[in-house]
């Protein structure tokens, strides 16, 4: 899998979210919030555009690819 | 629904009470026409008879109607599930008809007595454990990640399973086990019915694996 850094978690908070309503709003469920916002899933193009717009901040400044 | 259950279970007790009573009476008072063997070529119908060819065609009907009720039950519970997103609703207490694959040693019985094979297949059953994984991750809600990890233990499970026939058909196909070539059957049907239900047992426990280890190295907010 392709290494990358996930600035999800920052996003969330400041949209004042909790994983739980994250994970509602994308339709996935909680664990995968949490992989996600520790960089060890690597989401589908549907998943990221979907947590780009519920976190409303562009896919590059979520996902950062070296 | 779970009267419609309790019917059906009511149903087939009174079946298998009306076939014992049946085959009792056939065998008192009738000379146990119909309960062995006989040569239905030659069959002439007696009053007598009536009792058992009564009970088998209910058992019959209740077959027939049992099949179908759980093919159905089956289809709408389908349908269910592909609308709710989940995976299907088991008692992980399920997994102990895993046991049941012990049936498969009986085949060593049944060979030594009539040379039939067939029970060796049973050991299929140990597949069933994998209902003890199921079960514990009934109801889930099948995300992407979830699909994801369900083909990967899929794939894997089917690679080992598939590489142990490859190797045990390599070997066997090699030359005659014991010098018999029933023997390298039998080992293959053996071989066959494990690898299949290692199979079985292997994509769910690895799924479980999977989500499992998931949430151990995970925190909350």
């Amino acid at each position: 899998m392709a290494e990358f850094e996930c600035r999800l978690k920052k996003y969330r908070q400041l949209k004042d979210l909790t994983q739980e309503q994250l994970a509602e709003m994308v339709g996935v469920r909680r664990e995968t919030v949490m992989r996600l916002e520790k960089a060890q899933y690597n989401p589908s193009l549907k998943l990221a555009v979907d947590l780009s717009r519920a976190v409303e901040a562009p896919i590059e400044e979520i996902f950062v690819f070296e | 629904m779970k009267q419609k259950t309790k019917l059906l279970i009511g149903w087939g007790v009174l079946c298998v009470l009306l076939l014992l009573v049946s085959s009792w009476y056939a065998v008192t008072w009738n000379d146990s026409r119909l309960v062995v063997p006989m040569d239905f070529q030659s069959y002439e119908f007696q009053v007598k008879d009536l009792p058992m060819i009564l009970s088998v065609s209910r058992a019959c009907i209740y077959g027939i109607t049992l099949l179908i009720t759980l093919v159905f039950s089956g289809c709408k519970q389908g349908k269910q599930l592909e609308k709710t997103n989940r995976t299907r609703k088991l008692n992980p207490k399920l997994g102990c008809l895993g046991f049941l694959g012990f049936l498969g040693f009986g085949g060593f019985w049944t060979y030594s007595v009539d040379g039939s094979i067939f029970p060796f297949a049973f050991f299929l059953f140990f597949g069933f454990f994998g209902f003890y994984y199921e079960g514990k991750m009934s109801g889930t809600f099948m995300d992407e990640r979830f699909r994801e990890n369900a083909a990967r233990a899929g794939l894997k499970a089917s690679n080992i399973a598939f590489s142990i026939i490859f190797l045990a058909l390599v070997i066997l196909c090699g030359g005659k086990l014991f010098g018999s070539l029933e023997y390298t059957l039998i080992a293959v049907i053996i071989v066959l019915s494990l690898a299949l239900a290692l199979r079985t047992f292997l994509s769910e426990y690895l799924l479980y694996r999977y989500d499992h280890d998931d949430h151990g190295v995970e925190s909350g907010d």
